[in-house]
């Protein structure tokens, strides 16, 4: 028996005539929990067709406001929500989709005191941040807590996905063992971004999510895509799972949380990294 | 901050060449970089096949017949006629601000 009033079996009947989705794919999406953090230039993609597929229960957190600049590609904010905090903006666009779900928003940082309280209330986690520390702790919180987290990175005109099965399959520490020195990797306000690699990007951790969900498919499990727009190529790595790794390897060296220092200086060209 | 292309190879790199059965063999390396097959000149070392590619301001593991190097032997390990490489570029971090 499916809990979908007629109006939602209207509304989701694009999903519902796909054999591989059906009814009870459905309500998988309505009884589903997914956690996105960040609600920016990733954030806003995953979050609208979240949204707008039907899962039931999303949280979003994000301490940041709307500015000038984000509205280039964080899609879910308009020029009016400028200076208002992302989450409410988000809420507002996603309810405007579909009244359906239930959207809570934490106005907040994430940090290794609030994630593990967090995580304990979803099923998923999508990764939309900004920042290395914030990224492994994300990473090694989901290895711990073996919940599942589709990662998402962009810059340029570059873009990766990965999804990880914490605990089971290849984490991102597998492929990225420990954070690039600080100042080594600009961020997409220091380097640029095509808008639409986000929209990329964030569309195929979107993608990803409802396939965990409803099990259509296979999940991008040890694999890495990576995506270049300007040759519109995407490669894939295979990534296995390390034995070695600190976090999910056979004899963790990382069993307690990891806060990396923010490193806001930038090396020159050529310097030594 | 300059940055290069990222995940690319210009046209105008004479270092990195497509593949092209028609091209006289020389000394020149046959790899296969991001899953693509490319004919390289450059010294024969990772360092110099990623600044080849412009990625010099750009962090990334590197990857050479599945097995990740650390940045050290970058300019070490020598590049052998079928090497299979991947570029790990790190995308999607560099933020400071709150």
């Amino acid at each position: 028996m499916f809990d979908l009033t007629e109006e939602e079996i209207l509304r989701y009947s694009r999903h519902i005539i796909l054999s591989e989705v059906g009814g009870a794919g459905q309500q998988k999406l309505k009884e589903a929990r997914v956690l996105v953090v960040g609600a920016g230039g990733l954030g806003s993609p995953v979050l609208l067709y979240l949204a707008a597929a039907g899962v039931g229960h999303i949280g979003v957190i994000e301490d940041d406001v709307v500015d000038v600049t984000n509205l280039q590609r964080q899609v879910i904010h308009s020029t009016g929500d400028v200076d208002k905090p992302k989450v409410h903006s988000a809420r507002e666009s996603m309810e405007q989709i579909n009244p359906h779900i239930e959207v809570d928003v934490y106005h907040e940082r994430l940090t290794k005191d609030n994630i593990f309280s967090l995580l304990e209330k979803y099923d998923i986690v999508v990764d939309g941040v900004d920042n290395f520390p914030t990224r492994y702790l994300i990473n090694d919180a989901c290895v711990m807590k073996k919940k599942k987290l589709v990662e998402g990175g962009i810059l340029r005109f570059m873009g990766l996905v990965m999804s990880i099965s914490g605990g089971e399959t290849a984490c991102y520490r597998c492929v990225y063992e420990e954070p690039p020195p600080p100042g080594t990797v600009p961020s997409c306000a220091e380097a640029g971004i095509l808008g639409a690699v986000a929209g990329v990007v964030g569309t195929l951790q979107a993608t990803e999510v409802l396939k965990m969900i409803t099990g259509v498919g296979e999940p991008l499990y040890n694999r890495l895509l990576q995506f270049d727009a300007e040759a519109l190529h995407f490669h894939e790595l295979n990534a296995k799972r390390n034995p070695k790794c600190p976090v999910c390897g056979e004899n963790p060296t990382i069993t307690e949380l990891i806060e990396y220092a923010y490193n806001c200086e930038i090396q020159a060209p050529g310097s030594p990294s | 901050m300059t940055m290069t292309g990222c995940g690319t190879h210009s046209e105008k790199d004479n270092k990195l060449l497509s593949f092209d059965k028609d091209v006289e063999r020389n000394d020149n390396l046959t790899l296969t970089v991001q899953g693509k097959h490319v004919r390289y000149g450059g010294d024969a070392d990772v360092r110099s096949l990623l600044e080849s590619r412009g990625e010099n301001s750009l962090y990334a593991n590197v990857r050479i017949n599945g097995t990740v190097l650390s940045r050290r032997d970058f300019e070490n390990i020598p590049l052998s006629d079928g090497d299979e490489i991947d570029f790990l570029y790190f995308m999607g971090g560099g933020t400071c601000s709150t």
